[in-house]
Parts: C-alpha cells; sequence; structure tokens
C-alpha cells in the first residue's frame, strides 16, 4: 500500500493549488505533483455571446492580469474578423501593453518574489516578507515602486479606459485614438521607467549576485530543468510581448521551428493526466514521454526566462545589455536555472520601459487612424500574446452572426504546468523520506512556485511569504501520522 | 473624513460576486458620505485602491465551509493577526497596512471587512446562490448602518472641538 502527502494551502480552502505526495512501501517518494483546479464553466458561459464582447468578459475572469486577457482576446477578434489594425492602433496597443508588463514585472519582482531573493531563503520567516524586502532594498525605492506603479497605472487607465476592465481593444482596432497631451505622459512615464529599470537591476545585483549563497542557490541542480523553451518573436527573434512569431528552441538552443500563432495547434498539445483537471501542454514536433526533462522529452517552459531563452536576444539597447550580463554571468542561453526567472523579469521590465518609449516618442502614435471596420463574416480566431506570466492564447470560433459557438483559452500556468511539475516532483524526492518530512520542503516548494508565479485558475494570487501550507503525511491505512503547518 | 466602501471579486463567478453586488446596492445611498469602488484585484495591488481614505469597509467572499452560505464575519483589522480570514482574494490587509505605514502612504487608520460565506465561487457564469442572494440586503444594511456610526462619531469629535467641517453631510441632520 502507498501513501499520500498533501500539501494544501489553507487560505483557499477549496480550488486551489495543492501538491500530493504518493510514498511507496519503503517511505520513499513515488511521485509527487502540483494540482491547480481551473475556473469552471468557461465554454459554456461563452457560447452563444457575441464575439466582440470577448475581450470584455475574459478581462473580468482575472484580477491579475485583466489587460492581458483583454489583449489576447483582441487579437483573436482582429483574426476573427480578417482585420488588420491600422499602425497607429497597432502601435498603441503595444505600447499600452508595454506599461503594463512593467508595472506587474515590478510589483512581482519587489514584492512577490523579493522575499526569496532580495530578503534571502534562509532569513528569519518573520523577515520573509514586503517588509522585509522594503527593510533590504531602502524606503526610497520602495516608495519608488509604489510610485512607478501608479503612473503607469494612470497612463493605461487613461488610454485604455480602465486598468482592471479595459474597454480599448476592438476588431480592427481601439476604441480611440492617444491625445499629443497624453503622449507626452507616456514619454515622461517610460523616462521614469526606465530609470526604475536601472534601479532594480542595481539592486539586483547589489543584493542577489554579491552574494555567493544566492547565486549558489540559483545554479543550484533543485532549481535545473533542461527543457525546450517556447516565446514571442520580433523579426529579427527579438523578445516580443504584443506581436510576433512563436519560436521554440531545444535544451541546447538551437531553434526548433518558428511559426506564426495561428498554428499554435500544430505544434502544441495538451497532454491529460488522470489526477488533474489541469492540462499539460507539450511540443507535438517532441512528443510526450512523461515528467522528464531534456531533448527527447516535449516539456517546455514560457515566461521571463523562457522568452530570453527562446529569442536570440532584446529589442532596447540598455535590456540587450542586461541580457549579455545575465547570459555571460550564468551560462546559456539557454539558462536553465528556474529561479534566474527573477532577473530574466529586470531584462524585461528594462525592455518593456524602453520599448514603450520609443513607441511613444514616434509621430505616428497621435494618429486619429486607429479602426478599421470588420466587413468579412467571421470564422475562427487565435490571439496571442506573451502574459508577464507566460505565452497566453485565446482561440474563438463563431456562427455567421458572430456569435461565439467555441472558445479556448491556455493561459501561461498551463503551457508551464509539466516543467513545475517537475521541479515539485524534484523538490519532494530530495526532501520526503517516509514521515520525515524536511520543513525545508515547503520552502523549496513555495521558492520554485514563485518563480514561475502561477496564477491559480486565472484566479488569485497569493503574497510572499503568506502561502500557509499544511503537509499532511498519512500512512497506508489513512491515519495521519505526521503533520507540518505553516500558517 | 474620507470612507471607502471596497466591493471585492468577479462577478462572472457564481458566488464570488457578493462583495461586487453590496456595493452596488449602498452606492446610491452613500453618495457623498463614501466613495463606493468595486476590484477584482487581490494582494499588493489594493495598496492603490485604500490609500488616502480614513476609514474602509472591505466586503468580499470567503468560503470556509464552517459557516452557513450567507453569515457575515465581520473583522475589525486592528482585531486581525498577521493571516487574514481565508479572503479569496489573500488581501492580507494588516500587510498592507504595514508596507503603507512603512512607505508613509496614507492609509486608513480603521478598516472593516465584511467576509461573506458563499457556496461556489469558482464556476463562471454560475448564478449566485440563493441564501447567498437573500443576504445581501442584510449586509448592505450593515454597511450604510457602520458608514453612519462613522460619520456620527466623527460628527461627535467635532462637536468637542477637533474637527467640524463635515458635520454638514452628515444624513438627516
Amino acid at each position: 500500500m502507498s501513501s499520500e502527502i498533501l500539501i494544501d494551502p489553507i487560505t483557499r480552502l477549496e480550488g486551489h493549488g495543492r501538491i500530493h505526495i504518493f510514498l511507496d512501501d519503503d517511505g520513499e517518494v513515488d511521485r509527487a505533483y502540483l494540482q491547480i483546479p481551473e475556473l469552471r464553466g468557461f465554454e459554456a458561459f461563452a457560447r452563444g455571446r457575441r464575439a466582440e464582447d470577448m475581450p470584455q468578459i475574459t478581462s473580468r475572469i482575472c484580477g491579475v492580469c485583466p489587460m492581458a486577457h483583454h489583449m489576447a482576446g483582441t487579437k483573436a477578434l482582429d483574426d476573427l474578423y480578417h482585420v488588420e489594425p491600422p499602425p497607429a492602433a497597432a502601435k498603441v496597443r503595444e505600447m499600452v501593453y508595454d506599461a503594463f508588463i512593467v508595472e506587474d514585472h515590478a510589483l512581482h519582482f519587489f514584492f512577490l518574489g523579493g522575499p526569496d531573493f532580495v530578503v534571502g531563503p534562509s532569513a528569519p520567516k518573520a523577515e520573509r516578507n514586503v517588509l522585509g524586502v522594503i527593510g533590504k532594498v531602502g524606503l526610497e525605492v520602495g516608495k519608488e515602486v509604489i510610485a512607478v506603479r501608479k503612473e503607469l497605472r494612470g497612463l493605461i487607465s487613461d488610454a485604455a479606459g480602465k486598468v482592471i476592465h479595459p474597454v480599448f481593444g476592438l476588431p480592427g482596432g481601439i476604441s480611440r485614438p492617444v491625445s499629443s497631451e497624453l503622449r507626452e505622459r507616456f514619454v515622461a512615464g517610460a523616462a521614469r521607467a526606465v530609470e526604475f529599470g536601472k534601479l532594480a537591476l542595481q539592486v539586483f545585483r547589489d543584493v542577489v549576485l554579491s552574494n555567493q549563497a544566492y547565486v549558489d542557490l540559483v545554479t543550484s541542480e533543485a532549481y535545473t530543468h533542461r527543457t525546450y523553451y517556447l516565446g514571442l518573436v520580433d523579426e529579427r527573434h527579438r523578445v516580443s510581448y504584443y506581436d510576433g512569431r512563436l519560436r521554440v528552441v531545444d535544451p541546447d538552443g538551437a531553434e526548433l521551428i518558428t511559426f506564426p500563432a495561428r498554428e499554435y495547434l500544430d505544434h502544441v498539445a495538451e497532454h491529460v493526466e488522470p489526477w488533474s483537471y489541469l492540462k499539460f501542454c507539450y511540443l507535438k514536433d517532441v512528443g510526450w514521454k512523461g515528467f522528464t526533462d531534456g531533448a527527447d522529452s516535449g516539456v517546455f517552459a514560457v515566461a521571463p526566462l523562457a522568452r530570453l531563452n527562446a529569442s536570440e536576444g532584446m529589442s532596447t539597447p540598455l535590456a540587450q545589455e542586461a541580457y549579455e550580463e545575465l547570459v555571460s554571468t550564468l551560462g546559456g542561453p539557454p539558462v536553465h536555472y528556474t529561479l534566474a526567472t527573477h532577473w530574466a523579469r529586470l531584462v524585461e521590465l528594462v525592455n518593456a520601459a524602453e520599448r514603450m518609449g520609443e513607441l511613444a516618442a514616434d509621430p505616428e502614435i497621435t494618429s486619429p487612424e486607429v479602426r478599421r471596420i470588420p466587413t468579412e463574416i467571421p470564422t475562427e480566431g487565435i490571439g496571442v500574446v506573451e502574459a508577464p506570466r507566460g505565452t497566453l492564447i485565446h482561440h474563438y470560433a463563431t456562427d455567421e452572426r458572430g456569435l461565439i459557438t467555441q472558445a479556448n483559452l491556455i493561459v501561461a500556468t498551463q503551457n508551464n504546468a509539466a516543467r513545475i511539475a517537475l521541479s515539485v516532483d524534484k523538490a519532494a524526492r530530495a526532501l520526503v523520506h517516509g514521515a520525515d518530512v524536511d520543513e525545508g520542503l515547503l520552502n523549496r516548494v513555495e521558492m520554485a512556485f514563485r518563480a514561475y508565479d502561477p496564477c491559480f485558475g486565472c484566479a488569485t494570487h497569493a503574497l510572499p511569504g503568506q502561502m500557509p501550507l499544511i503537509v499532511e503525511v498519512r500512512d497506508s491505512s489513512g491515519a495521519l501520522v505526521r503533520e507540518l503547518r505553516r500558517d | 473624513m474620507r470612507v471607502l466602501v471596497l466591493g471585492l471579486g468577479n462577478d462572472l463567478a457564481g458566488d464570488d460576486a457578493a462583495g461586487l453586488l453590496v456595493a452596488r446596492a449602498v452606492r446610491e445611498d452613500l453618495r457623498g458620505l463614501a466613495d463606493v469602488a468595486e476590484s477584482g484585484a487581490s494582494g499588493i495591488a489594493l495598496i492603490e485602491e485604500l490609500a488616502g481614505y480614513d476609514r474602509v469597509i472591505v466586503v468580499d467572499a470567503i468560503r470556509t465551509g464552517r459557516r452557513p452560505p450567507g453569515e457575515v464575519v465581520e473583522l475589525d483589522l486592528r482585531d486581525v493577526g498577521p493571516v487574514v480570514a481565508p479572503s479569496l482574494h489573500q488581501a492580507g490587509l494588516p500587510e498592507l497596512a504595514a508596507v503603507a505605514a512603512r512607505l508613509g502612504l496614507a492609509f486608513p487608520e480603521h478598516s472593516i471587512v465584511m467576509a461573506v460565506e458563499v457556496l461556489d465561487p469558482y464556476t463562471i457564469g454560475a448564478p449566485v446562490s440563493a441564501p447567498v442572494r437573500r443576504a445581501l440586503p442584510e449586509i448592505a444594511r450593515r454597511v450604510r448602518a457602520q458608514v453612519r456610526r462613522w460619520w456620527n462619531e466623527d460628527a461627535a469629535r467635532g462637536a468637542s472641538g477637533r474637527t467640524g467641517e463635515r458635520r454638514a453631510r452628515l444624513p438627516g441632520g
């Protein structure tokens, strides 16, 4: 008889991430996995609704990245109605989207991932929180995180209607042009964001890179998985968030394939396990070989580090410098250290800030030509963006009236699910031996989580240091023999 | 005195709409007395929603499975330890207050969380369940009563000479 250990975040008593660890008869780990239930009923809810409502509806699914859903939905509508937005509309969309990437990455690095790196994994639990981060980086940096995000969110609101539920993207364009006054504010906001990004990179150098123990942790085998990587790239194979083609590189960094977003389903399939609602995405071109890494396994990763790996660099000068520093320090590309995702996030922050500034400086950004009215009969549409947490796909089909007949969202966490499972399994094998569960398991699992930053069911987010966990160790008769709690 | 009533939730996901529906129910009645906002944001992102207010009521859905659906648990932030009630949004209000204090941001000195026990906050397109729907008017009444209580306290302080310019905004004199 085998037994099962369950790690359950108690603040989300139902419907949220659970870690199950099955032991074999000898008390060693047989298999461990993370279960992330999804929000139910989306497909049924969408059916029969007007396609043009989808960017609003999908942005309301998730309080964490509404703009990513709004933009993926908008691009799916372009495709559905066979209409290309005018150049100015595409530029405004990208500029607003870049602002969103910056503010989200800033939040994540300092307040969600910061406790692991800025404060440090071995710091007392009482300090491994946002206050600890502020204590370490100083009040001025802490205030600037809040102030920059506030400024950027203000810009997004003024361009897109609302930050939380944008009313912005339309098939073939956007709802209104950018005024010269707003454009000036974007120029100023971008300049401030670039400075902030430089500051953040310096914090990373001072706090993380100057500390050999942190560097050893980042590069430790426990957090290393040699997988494939997927991300959007521009025409020169540089990291792109709003648009581009999808590129896959193998564990040695060689290009496997680059394809238009529309062909996504030809290259990525979903593997189903009986124990999870979650579908595990894998590369069809390689095949599903189980939860294992290496060139023979179709497991791949998305999100900041994967985007850097899947590209040939960054589109802007300061970000390119930061990218080169990262790969020369850690080796690569590709870089296989999951925890280096935090560093990659800062490289992207600088990139998105610089790109936002370039677009704001483009004379065409204030053009009134921001809409091309669709005239064709809608059929099927696919829209892809890089959400802060990785590749996000919206796929709609409609009848000839434009009413949804089928709607499917493939979110970043699904794309990353198999690799996250690898991380959980690796941590469990190292630290669980029978009922003797090392308390370090909780920390180690949490840290891997936060690097991927999975959204549970596109519904919520845990605060740093505030992911209460329970480990239950049960014997073969089901009796509780050990319980570890952190709450 | 600036008062905020903040409804949290997702109005596409069944009972998770509870906080938003309460916000909508009190908006008209509290005009001039409180700003009423709705948000789907969570965690530290809420700091921007709350900054600048003196008093806040947060209405949110929780699912503990230990209370009947529709029952409201009222928590005074000052009584809440570092781990908050099992909110669907893990707002972590004490942490937000601590961060705001540390950064010198204006943050509510008094915050109340009204947490509504719900049945199913996870199914997109599901209706609000009957017990939660029946409880909404009572929750709205409690929100309105609390806001008025704050204004009465404020007026009483004003009468003793500490504040005063806001007395004119009291409802019904």
